[in-house]
């Protein structure tokens, strides 16, 4: 049992934070929110390079092979810079590609030549079948080849050629793309139950790790700005007013973190309980993202409200992250159906 | 990283549980102040025999000599048990001991280790001073050498068990003269000596747990120093590291089967209404929130147990665990008394069968003992995050 990232994944997680500052900085959230993608096609290239939407397939199937302990440390860092992307519809569709003999997309996925749209089911709990109907909120869809639906009804892949007119709104995050669609009948993919099941609590734990890396850079944000911000002629971080609400959000991140690599080391090992580990980590890391992001502008004061300042977009980017694979209130019942953990 | 126990851990965790469902004690723990000594030292006893005490002390102290992981695995098995997960053995195992495998003297360890371990023994913290508890530096009880001697002059409060305990960690003021911290002596203090008296305080949980302790006098021998004399401070801050540091375990394994207890409670009981408990939407979602943050404060504990393998110490994020643990302790047990409703009304002592109400009131303490929340939070926010101090 060892429930620290050793040295090779130390060294996954600072490459992807260096690859991350240079290539996917904060700044470009504000700069391209008016693109009909949220990542330039040939950053997402490089990605694809680094073998980021591969990096739990096997290296038979053409990924890098590690698991999704090594996953959900880049998702964490993913989170922490805010780099905006389909990252998590894009890994989660190679995965269902492969699972459903469509070899040629998964491969087409990992290469970077397309990328997948998220589809959020407006209820999570209806069934995911072929042809596929319901109402649909899309994340990052313009552009994308095909949409991956995930959650506890079911997964599927559904071609974004077949999917019709699709409503475009304004999306409360400026790194996310959104758009609606009613779909009656669209001819989907659909994952075997057992696949479809283990997708959703994969994608689980790598919402809760975004979640967890948007909670850990509100918290450094916050304080840095307590260390530095002078009022009353003393840093603010001297009160305990300041301090403690510091504090509160490293207690937050230190739970939210631990519990996403727990789950993720859970799934990895096979464990019977993967599903109350993941539900845990979606819960504690929602919280986390979202109260941290709260106190961070509250610390940030008028700063804090600005758009030019940074802590308004992982507030905004934390709601987006929670409402994929599946929301709070929908863990929150299902943690409580489950058997007690192992 | 990994969550996989290898097959000598499984086959060290077979024998405990085997172990224990052989031994742990069947009658209650009994609530006459003798009788509970005399049962939580035939305990440690019945551990020793077994072969269970000190898993993870060092053998050349009568430990076994494992390592965290095997200390982990015996706390999540024996917190299946409604034992007391701090009891009258505590400071002892979790506080002097490691304290004095840390800094006493050969003969010192020789002398007292053993028969920690072997449950001959009650030992007591004196730390807390009526007018020094957070600020616990400004502690003013003398200590002044005669001879070989030092002698004793003061008061201690919130001091656990110093109604029936042997020997007492406290921590004296030999020179007024230098800035606070650096005029502390950590000393040896035989409980029986001649100008100790001892006044028990009732609780708002309505045991008499813990003491007040006045000194008139009190001579201990200088051979009872710990470390160096007007060394203290350090020598307590390994002390309190250590306590925010694993000594826990025991307390967040048990806090996740009470969650569990409580679920049960919310299917079994209904509303006035007819319908379980648990279909309350507010209780539920408490409850599930109350299931997800133990689950995460075990996972911090297996960090905490993976960061101390690799650094030797746990470390301020100690303090992470002891804050987390007392406010989700307090949460769970608030959430058991709205959820067992106007029985909580009765009286019943945490130790006792449906004793929510009696743990409900025990949970006050979690936040104050072992160092408040507050000061728990000024440690992260200055050592973890490196905030300018006040």
């Amino acid at each position: 049992m060892d429930l620290l990232p050793s040295d090779e994944q130390q060294e996954i997680a600072a490459a992807a934070a260096a690859f991350l500052a240079k290539e996917l900085p904060i700044d470009g959230v504000r700069a391209r929110r008016h693109e009909k993608r949220a990542v330039d096609p040939e950053v997402w290239a490089r990605c694809a390079n680094l073998g980021w939407f591969g990096v739990g397939v096997g290296e038979a199937n053409g990924g890098v092979g590690y698991g999704l302990v090594e996953e959900a440390i880049l998702f964490r860092e993913i989170g922490r810079g805010l780099a905006p992307g389909p990252f998590l519809a894009t890994s989660l569709a190679v995965r269902a590609a492969l699972q459903t003999g469509r070899i040629d997309l998964a491969g087409a996925l990992m290469a970077g030549d397309c990328f997948a749209a998220l589809g959020l089911p407006r209820d999570p709990d209806a069934a995911v079948e072929d042809p596929l109907y319901g109402a649909f909120d899309l994340i990052d869809d313009e552009g994308a080849s095909v949409l991956l639906v995930a959650g506890p009804g079911g997964s599927a892949l559904v071609d974004v050629s077949a999917l019709g007119p699709v409503k475009r709104l304004v999306a409360l995050d400026p790194a996310s793309r959104l758009g609606r669609i009613d779909l009656t009948g669209a001819p989907a993919t659909v994952l075997p139950h057992a696949d479809a099941g283990a997708l959703f609590e994969r994608g689980t734990v790598l919402a809760a790790a975004i979640l967890a890396g948007t909670a850990e850079a509100v918290r450094d944000q916050a304080a840095e700005h307590a260390r530095t911000r002078v009022q009353f002629g003393r840093p603010i971080g001297v009160h305990q007013a300041i301090k403690h609400r510091c504090a509160e959000m490293a207690l937050r991140c230190e739970a939210a973190t631990s519990q996403v690599f727990f789950a993720a080391a859970a799934i990895d090992g096979d464990r019977a309980d993967t599903g109350f580990q993941a539900s845990s980590a979606k819960i504690v890391a929602t919280n986390a993202a979202v109260d941290n992001a709260r106190d961070n502008i509250q610390i940030h004061g008028g700063q804090g409200y600005t758009f030019g300042n940074d802590a308004n977009l992982h507030l905004k980017h934390a709601h987006a992250v929670a409402a994929t694979m599946a929301p709070l209130r929908w863990h929150l019942a299902h943690l409580l159906d489950l058997v007690p953990a192992e | 990283m990994d969550l996989d126990f290898t097959d000598s851990d499984r086959t060290f965790r077979d024998e405990v549980r085997t172990w224990l469902a052989e031994h742990v004690p069947r009658e209650g723990r009994p609530t006459q102040r003798a009788a509970m000594r005399a049962f939580d030292l035939e305990w440690q006893r019945t551990q020793w025999d077994g072969g269970w005490a000190g898993i993870s002390w060092p053998e050349e102290y009568g430990g076994r000599g494992l390592s965290l992981t095997e200390q982990l695995i015996w706390y999540e098995e024996y917190g299946r048990y409604d034992l007391p997960d701090i009891d009258a053995r505590f400071v002892g195992i979790s506080h002097a001991g490691p304290t004095l495998m840390a800094r006493a003297s050969d003969e010192q360890k020789a002398y007292h280790l053993p028969r920690i371990l072997k449950g001959e023994v009650v030992w007591c913290q004196g730390f807390s001073e009526p007018d020094a508890g957070s600020d616990l530096a400004s502690l003013r009880t003398r200590g002044h050498v005669d001879g070989d001697e030092m002698v004793i002059s003061g008061q201690k409060i919130w001091t656990s068990y110093a109604d029936i305990a042997d020997w007492q960690e406290l921590l004296v003021r030999t020179d007024p003269d230098v800035p606070k911290h650096k005029g502390i002596t950590w000393i040896i203090c035989d409980m029986h000596s001649p100008g100790i008296e001892i006044r028990p305080l009732e609780t708002m949980e309505g045991e008499s747990d813990f003491c007040e302790v006045f000194y008139n006098d009190v001579r201990l021998p200088l051979a009872n120093v710990v470390g160096e004399i007007d060394d203290g401070w350090g020598v307590a801050m390994s002390t309190l590291a250590f306590e925010r540091g694993t000594a826990f375990t025991l307390s967040q394994v048990q806090l996740s089967r009470i969650v569990e207890d409580l679920i049960d409670e919310a299917r079994d009981r209904s509303a006035p209404d007819g319908r379980p408990l648990i279909r309350d939407e507010e209780l539920a979602r408490r409850l599930a929130t109350a299931r997800a943050e133990v689950a995460s404060l075990r996972a911090m504990t297996y960090a905490a147990i993976s960061r101390s393998r690799r650094q030797g110490s746990p470390g301020p994020e100690g303090s992470m665990l002891k804050l987390f643990f007392s406010d989700a302790a307090q949460r769970v047990y608030r959430l058991a008394f709205d959820i067992v409703g106007q029985d909580g009304l009765e009286y019943r002592s945490r130790s006792s069968a449906g004793g929510w109400s009696g743990k409900y009131l025990y949970s006050f303490s979690q936040s104050i003992g072992g160092g408040t929340s507050e000061i728990q939070r000024n440690i992260i926010g200055e050592r973890v995050l490196g905030l300018p101090r006040g």
